[in-house]
Parts: structure tokens; C-alpha cells; sequence
């Protein structure tokens, strides 16, 4: 069954994922593609994507696993699991001894603890608001008037910083404002607010515990500054996947691989 | 089969009932019922929060925003007074400034539970009380009939002994309600007349043989069960709430039955002390594991989940440690918290799927 693909879907806050698998476990195509105000159009629109970028026809995929917070719009998944799983079961795959997750999506941040095989063992979510997720951080830089990759040098957290002392998007929002009019260097705020969502991610860590590697993924993890920051709190060395944001597509497309009984 | 609450009450009121606004939780309601006072209990009343804002700090529990709004758009149903009792700081403030400051046109009473470990001396305070809130009601409503009293107790306690049935059939899957029928039946003792609720409890048929078992069992604690949508969501996933430690629920219910009343006054101490373990209360924390683990284990349950009012401070102040007791026993644990909102945000969706995913391979292949 050699020529059999399976495909996972993750539809997030900000982006929507697709990666297609062989049955080998080898990756055929990877796309990310905003997710806008239809997570349903998305899907459809980075499913063709990959499908084209793969050369692939759509008889070959034998298995869709739809995830992210969208993951009940996706009309051509033949299942759906969330992306706490997902997460987990892709960042297994590509770091094989991660025993912990950090992912820090747009709207939601989660630690989950996978055993061996990738499986769920316990996880720990963000609340409602954006405290602690990359949203936070895409607030804080239009403020700074900077784009992300500026935000994310890691050069801005190796200095002084300032205490933020709110995490929430709204009150940390105001709290630059007035530090950027009493003329405090941007870098100093930027360090401090990448080390207030630190705080929040680590006290999520902490709350469930930390076993085996760790491994970051979700769009945030492409923020250096901020892997640093963590790496110096938690005192650990963290795994972070070449192309985070489709960890959970990853982990997505292999749960369709397992589930797929070949007739 | 369950009346709808206010149009109960409006109705009750209509016919010239003598009617008491109650917060929550524990409150002796037999000595209401021997003076023909019917317990109208206020816990999460429905509608946006308008006035109550303008009284309250942001960080107080919405349970205590939305009675206060109650109280302050009142549709004329409690005639006979509020009654606060002492389960929080926070429901005790809200006492002293509806007393005090904001003013309604009905008697406020408070009524003081004894916390922490219970010994012979808070035995002795508890009969206090007792006798000084039949006082303060003798003063208002005249003196009380001991007849009355002793068969409002006796009402009690056979209401009490179906709860105990109940939840016995519900853990051994012989009650055929779903989780959402299940706590509207448990809630109607908030507002109903006890001839009517013991009435309505023992229409309920307990099957003799267990019906098919949910696919996934859950143990709930907290102070209210999840609203409607949750619940239906649970109920679809195949979760079926098997037991539960919630103040609203059987917290109010002794563990066990007990004789029939000869003096009242004991009877209700008996009975107070016989109550569940229960945040409220402040009593030991050890305890609390204890009864959670043993809850679990009767009931079957796969996984417990907490219901967290947001800024409740007794709930909160143990729930970590109960999490880490419960999960060091191999019991997955979810934890939601709840502004007493309707419906079910995806968040909320995407944390029950995943400890469903955590519970099974079957479920994740
Ligand atoms: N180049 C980059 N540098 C720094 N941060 C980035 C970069 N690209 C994306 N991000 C961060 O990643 C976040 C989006 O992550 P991701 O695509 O994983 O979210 P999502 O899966 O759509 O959201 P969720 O899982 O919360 O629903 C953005 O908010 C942003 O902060
Ligand atoms: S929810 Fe908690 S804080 Fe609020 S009234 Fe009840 S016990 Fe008090
Ligand atoms: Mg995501």
C-alpha cells in the first residue's frame, strides 16, 4: 500500500496548516496559509495548495484528520481530533524523546506531556484571553510600530528590560504606551514583554510538570528572542522543529495514517 | 415534568406564599418550612449585570454579581426577606451591604455555619444558631408550632433519603436521565415547595438492572454543574456524569440517613454534621481528598472534572492540591472555569475532546 497518502488539516486562529504524509511517515508537502475570517475556504484553499505542491491527485490521500479550533469546518476530513493531540503526536515524530510540548499558537498556548509513543499523558491550556499567545505579541508590535521578525531578534533580550507588570493584552497595551512616551528604549520593553509571556508559559509548565525533552512548536516558536527567554527560565535546551506552525498538521496526518485501515 | 423556576415562584407568590430570598448554600431550610416560608434560593439568576457592577469589585465571583443584580431588579416574588449565609467573605460582605448601605424593603438575616474542624464546642454553637434563627423568625412570624417543626424535619429527611437513592441509581448507571435532565432534577429543590419536589423526586424510576454504561465516566465537583450547552455537549461525547461533589448538589445532602426526628434542634445539628466535606466549610483538606478518591472509586469514574467558578476563593484555595491528589491516584483531571455564561466556547470544546483523546487509544486511532 506503498502509494497511499494521508493528510492532516489544522485550522488555526491565525493560520491553517496542511501537511500530506506517505505511508513511509515522509513528509510530500507542507503549506501555511492565513486562515481569515473562513477557517472553512481556508482549508479547502492550503488543502489544493499542498496538493498541487506535492503533485498529488486527490484519490491518493486515503485519510484526513482535520485539527485546530476550526477543525469541525473542514468538510473533506474524514475525522477530526484537537490540537492538543496533534501537537503532541507531531512534535514525537520529529524530536522522538520529547516528553514535553510548549505550543504557542495566536490565540492559545498549551503544554501537553506525551509518553514515548507521542501519546497524550496530560496538558495544561491557556484561558480565554490572549495573555501568554502570539496574539499578545502581534498587539505589542504594531504598537512598537515593528514587524515580528524585529520583535523576535534575540539580541533585544540579552540587555536591561523592563518590568511589565500585566499580562493581560489590554493593560500591557496601555502599559508600553506609557513607557514608550517616557521615552524607555524599545528594547527594553520588548525584552520585558517577552519575559512577561515567559512567566505565563512557565507557570503552565510548572502546573503540569516537565518530563523528557522539550519541544516548542506553534508560530511563536519562531520567535528567537522569545526561545531564548525560556530556554534561560526553564534551564533546558529546547527542541524547535524547522517549520513549527505545521507541527500540528504533522501530528494530524499521522493520526490519519494510524487510523487508517487499509482494505 | 420540572417546573420552570420563576414562573414556580411567581406563581407562589400569586397565591400568597410567604416567600424568602436565599443565597447559597447551607442554611437550615426545615425551620423555613415550620413557619409556612418558602426557600427561594438565588444562585445564578439569569441576565446581564447592570447594577450590581456599580456595588462590586471586578474580582467577586459572578455568583455574587448576579444575585446582587437579582436583589436590585427583585420582580416582587421575595416577600418575606433575604437570608445570607455565611459560606464565603465574599457572600457575607454582599449580606452586610445589602443590609447596610443598599437598603431593600424586605429583613435581612445572615446565618453564621461554624467552619473548620468540627469538635464538640462548634456541636454546641451549631444548636445556638439554631435556636436563635427560630428566635428571630418566632419575632416576625410568631412562635413556632414544634409539631411543625418536627414534621418539616421529617419531610426533610425523606427528601434527603430519595437524594441518597438517587445518586446511588446514578453511579450504578440505574437512572435513565441524561447529565443536563439529571442536575435540572437536583436544582428544583432550589425553589420547590417540599410536598412538590419529594413528589416530583419519586417519579423518577430507578431501574432494578444497570442500563448500558456510559462510554466515559466522569465525577463533577464544584459549586454548580456546567450549564445547558456543556452538559448536552458532555452528554453527545458519550461522558456521562456519574457522581457528583457539587455545593449545589450533594454536598447539601447528609452521607447517610438518619433516625427520625424526636427534638428537632438535634436532628438538624445530626444532620449539619453529617454533610459532605465541602470548601465552604473550611475543613481539613486530607478530608476532602479522602471523599473525592472514595466518590471516584464507587462510582466508577474514569476522570474527574472540576467546575470552577471564577474568583470562587474557598474553591480555588483547594483545588490544587485535590488536582495533584486526584492525578497522583491515575485519575486524568480537567479543570473549567465558568462565569456562569450561556453556551460553550471552543476552548472549552477543544479541553473536554482532548481528555477524552488522553483517556483512549481508541479514541485518538
Ligand atoms: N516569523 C515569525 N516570527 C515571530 N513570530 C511569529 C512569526 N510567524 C508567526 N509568529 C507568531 O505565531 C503566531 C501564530 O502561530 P500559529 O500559526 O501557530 O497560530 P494558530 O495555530 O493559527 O493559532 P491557535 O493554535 O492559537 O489557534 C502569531 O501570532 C505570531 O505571534
Ligand atoms: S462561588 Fe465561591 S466565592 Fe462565589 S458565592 Fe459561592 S462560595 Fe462564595
Ligand atoms: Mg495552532
Amino acid at each position: 500500500m506503498s502509494n497511499a497518502l494521508f493528510a492532516g488539516v489544522d485550522v488555526g486562529s491565525l493560520s491553517t496548516d496542511v501537511v500530506l504524509i506517505d505511508s513511509a511517515g515522509a513528509t510530500r508537502a507542507e503549506v501555511v496559509f492565513p486562515t481569515g475570517i473562513n477557517g472553512a475556504e481556508a482549508a479547502q484553499k492550503a488543502y489544493d495548495l499542498a496538493l498541487e505542491q506535492g503533485g498529488i491527485s486527490r484519490d491518493q490521500i486515503k485519510a484526513v484528520i482535520a485539527t485546530g479550533y476550526g477543525r469541525a469546518a473542514v468538510a473533506f476530513a474524514s475525522g477530526k481530533t484537537t490540537e492538543i493531540s496533534c501537537h503532541g503526536v507531531g512534535a514525537h515524530h520529529l524530536f522522538p524523546d520529547t516528553g514535553t510540548v510548549i505550543d504557542i499558537g495566536g490565540q492559545d498556548s498549551k503544554v501537553i506531556q506525551v509518553d514515548g509513543r507521542g501519546r497524550m499523558l496530560d496538558f495544561s491550556m491557556n484561558d480565554k484571553c490572549a495573555a501568554g499567545t502570539g496574539r499578545f505579541l502581534e498587539v505589542m508590535a504594531a504598537q512598537l510600530e515593528m514587524n515580528l521578525n524585529e520583535l523576535s531578534d534575540p539580541r533585544h533580550v540579552s540587555g536591561e528590560s523592563v518590568q511589565i507588570s500585566s499580562t493581560c493584552t489590554v493593560f500591557a497595551e496601555s502599559e508600553v504606551i506609557s513607557l514608550l512616551a517616557k521615552h524607555t528604549p524599545r528594547e527594553q520593553i520588548i525584552n520585558g514583554l517577552q519575559r512577561s509571556i515567559v512567566n505565563r508559559i512557565w507557570s503552565m509548565v510548572i502546573s503540569i510538570g516537565i518530563q523528557g525533552e522539550i519541544t516548542i512548536t506553534g508560530g511563536v516558536a519562531k520567535n528567537k528572542g522569545l526561545v531564548t527567554v525560556l530556554e534561560e527560565k526553564l534551564g533546558m535546551h529546547l527542541n524547535v522543529p524547522d517549520n513549527p506552525q505545521t507541527v500540528g498538521a504533522l501530528g494530524a496526518a499521522h493520526i490519519a495514517q494510524r487510523g487508517f485501515k487499509d482494505e | 415534568m420540572i417546573p420552570n423556576r420563576s414562573e414556580y415562584l411567581k406563581q407562589q407568590a400569586l397565591q400568597g406564599q410567604k416567600i424568602m430570598g436565599v443565597l447559597p448554600a447551607l442554611y437550615p431550610k426545615e425551620l423555613l418550612w415550620a413557619f409556612d416560608i418558602l426557600p427561594a434560593e438565588i444562585w445564578d439568576p439569569p441576565g446581564d449585570i447592570v447594577k450590581a457592577n456599580r456595588h462590586l469589585q471586578t474580582t467577586i465571583c459572578p455568583i455574587v454579581k448576579q444575585s446582587l443584580e437579582f436583589i436590585l431588579t427583585e420582580p416582587g416574588i421575595v416577600n418575606a426577606g433575604y437570608l445570607f449565609p455565611h459560606t464565603c467573605d465574599s457572600l457575607q460582605n454582599l449580606g452586610s451591604q445589602v443590609k447596610d448601605m443598599i437598603g431593600v424593603p424586605v429583613p435581612v438575616y445572615t446565618f453564621y455555619n461554624p467552619k473548620g474542624n468540627f469538635n464538640k464546642a462548634t456541636r454546641a454553637y451549631y444548636g445556638d444558631i439554631l435556636n436563635e434563627f427560630l428566635q428571630v423568625l418566632a419575632d416576625v412570624h410568631g412562635p413556632p408550632d414544634i409539631e411543625k417543626l418536627r414534621a418539616a424535619c421529617e419531610l426533610g429527611l425523606k427528601i434527603d433519603g430519595r437524594r441518597i437513592e438517587l445518586q446511588q441509581a446514578r453511579m450504578t448507571d440505574r437512572l435513565s436521565l441524561n447529565s443536563q435532565q439529571y442536575f435540572q432534577l437536583i436544582r428544583a429543590a432550589e425553589f420547590m415547595q417540599p410536598v412538590d419536589y419529594l413528589y416530583l423526586l419519586n417519579q423518577v424510576e430507578i431501574q432494578d438492572e444497570p442500563l448500558k454504561s456510559h462510554a466515559i465516566r466522569f465525577l463533577i465537583s464544584g459549586i454548580l454543574p456546567p450549564n445547558d450547552m456543556t452538559l448536552s455537549f458532555l452528554d453527545d461525547l458519550g461522558i456521562g456524569i456519574v457522581a457528583e461533589d457539587l455545593l449545589a448538589g450533594s454536598r447539601r445532602i447528609p452521607i447517610a440517613t438518619l433516625d427520625p426526628p424526636a427534638d428537632p434542634i438535634e436532628y438538624l445539628t445530626d444532620r449539619f454534621f453529617l454533610l459532605p466535606p465541602c470548601s465552604t466549610k473550611a475543613g481539613s483538606l486530607d478530608h476532602r481528598q479522602q471523599y473525592l478518591k472514595k466518590l471516584a472509586s464507587d462510582s466508577k469514574a474514569q476522570a474527574v472534572l472540576f467546575n470552577i467558578v471564577k474568583f470562587c476563593e474557598p474553591e480555588l484555595f483547594d483545588h490544587r492540591s485535590l488536582v495533584k491528589s486526584l492525578k497522583n491516584e491515575g485519575l486524568p483531571v480537567l479543570s473549567l472555569e465558568t462565569e456562569l455564561l450561556p453556551g460553550l466556547s471552543g476552548q472549552t470544546q477543544t479541553r473536554i475532546e482532548a481528555i477524552v483523546e488522553m483517556m483512549g487509544d481508541e479514541v485518538l486511532a
